[in-house]
């Protein structure tokens, strides 16, 4: 990086400012709307609305409502998505064998020490947010990319075989990614055994009392309401995450002396 | 009272276009992924201005944490200078 | 110029345009994959931040809140209230997802580019095509 390419975005980021005062002046400027779409206004009256509960999803966040009861099914595509492209990743390395004691230095006695006090509290703040996804802003894909932040630094800072020691390794990790999804499919499909077994009417992705079907979630744990399936979705979704990522992870950053067999075998890139 | 908020949205816009392009032509890979970090951030502050909790919660992490990770380890595996 | 906000709002979008035309720059003129792959994030991030500033709204007075309910609602008037001055939660719900998807994806990508390396021994396009460096 040179004096000569600072001085060049400089002057795009001033053009971008003279642009838009020009554009501005014209009156040509986009401007936010004052009024909100229906659609937007529908999902905000209706987030967490008892007086009309057969449009309700009894979350009083709007977004995690969105995410996983009104646009429920797009959301388990994409976990499966999610599913597909770490199984993508791990599939490219195949054929690696996990060894412990190549080197397991990892960085300076300061870094681990703060490390030591910081992972707890990276832990506890992902979990945090994932479990009260349906009441503060959060949910289990903010929860589970915490928390694979944390796995991201331990093996970083710590080297991979501490990390393997501890019990995480590739196969574990992914045993824990399949339960995330099956979590999420079985919650999804929870109301619908159970209409089916004692014969009343049910949806798939069902979370609370709809017309015709008479079936609900508990809307109500202790003195907190819980989303009905939301808190569960969830759980198990930061769950997939943070093994999943964490687990992409781990086989991206395999040392040369591991996936060595497997290239000398290796016809298959060639 | 929204001139403070959206003025400081357009200061990280401004940053993040600075930002960008020194990412795109610097030739050392990792100065690269130093200045695709800090376009993050300028992303991150827009979206909290923007009302946006949920994705900043998530941006975060994923981009200004892992993601910049992973490119390092890439430019670690492969070459750091563009040719 | 009658209305400040709506200029530093211009100037939002506009930086978010250029972004965008600077990312595509990187994308289809630097020979080198992990500058592609660079460029690439941040072209993807760019569009999410379009779709989040599609959501914003302005308030008629004060400043719009987050789509969430503070605290259990007493009555349906409450509702009403929130619907008055949060913003639109829709397109926060479909970024949402896209960007943790867009992780997962772009770690499988890095995987092909370390492939890739190790069969040319370079990163630069050129050689998948069947052509030299130089």
């Amino acid at each position: 990086m040179n004096f000569r390419e600072v001085v060049i975005a400089v002057s795009i980021a001033l053009m971008v400012l003279l642009l838009a005062y020009v554009i501005e002046a014209g009156g040509l400027g986009p401007i936010a709307p004052q009024r909100l779409r229906e659609l937007a206004a529908s999902y905000l009256l209706n987030t967490y609305n008892p007086w009309n509960i057969i449009q309700s999803a009894q979350s009083l966040e709007a977004v995690t409502a969105i995410v996983w009861d009104y646009r429920g099914i797009d959301t388990f595509f994409e976990t499966s998505v999610l599913f597909i492209s770490i199984v993508g990743v791990s599939l490219l390395f195949r054929g690696y064998r996990e060894k412990a004691g190549i080197s397991n230095r990892g960085l300076s006695e300061i870094v681990k020490t703060s490390t030591k006090i910081l992972s707890p509290l990276i832990l506890i703040s992902g979990l945090s947010i994932a479990i009260h996804g349906h009441l503060t802003p959060g949910g289990g894909f903010q929860g589970g990319s915490f928390i694979a932040v944390l796995l991201v630094l331990l093996s970083v800072v710590f080297s991979l075989d501490f990390v393997v020691e501890r019990g995480l390794s590739t196969s574990r990790l992914l045993v824990l990614r399949s339960l995330g999804l099956l979590g999420v499919l079985a919650t999804s499909v929870a109301l619908l055994v159970v209409g089916l077994l004692t014969g009343v009417n049910a949806y798939i992705f069902q979370n609370m009392v709809r017309e015709g079907a008479s079936l609900s979630m508990p809307p109500w744990f202790l003195d907190r309401p819980t989303g009905g399936t939301l808190l569960f979705f969830n759980v198990f979704e930061a769950l997939a995450v943070a093994a999943g990522l964490s687990l992409a992870f781990i086989v991206l950053s395999l040392r040369r002396e591991e996936v060595e067999e497997a290239l000398e075998k290796g016809e298959w890139y060639e | 009272m929204e001139l403070v908020p959206i003025s400081i949205a357009a200061i990280s816009a401004l940053l993040s276009v600075v930002a960008t392009y020194l990412a795109v032509r610097s030739r050392d890979m990792m100065s690269a992924v130093v200045f695709s970090a800090i376009q993050s951030t300028a992303y991150a502050l827009i979206y909290y201005v923007l009302m946006a909790p949920d994705i900043v919660l998530v941006y975060v992490p994923v981009s200004v944490g892992i993601l910049p990770a992973v490119t390092i380890l890439l430019i670690k595996k492969t070459e750091r200078y563009e040719k | 110029m009658s209305d400040p906000v709506s200029l530093l709002f211009t100037v939002l979008i506009l930086s978010l345009v250029v972004n965008i035309g600077i990312s595509l720059y990187g994308v289809f003129t630097r020979p080198s994959l992990v500058k592609k792959f660079i460029s690439l994030t941040i072209f993807s991030d760019t569009l999410n931040s379009f779709a989040i500033a599609l959501g914003f709204r302005r308030v008629v007075e004060g400043y719009p809140s987050i789509a969430v309910l503070a605290s259990i609602p007493e009555d349906v008037s409450e509702l009403a209230v929130v619907a008055n001055t949060a913003v639109d939660p829709v397109p926060q719900a479909l970024v949402l997802t896209a960007i943790v998807i867009g992780l997962a994806v772009y770690m499988f990508l890095a995987g092909l580019i370390v492939m890739y390396y190790r069969h040319y021994r370079t990163t630069h396009v050129r050689p998948a095509g069947g052509g030299s460096i130089e």
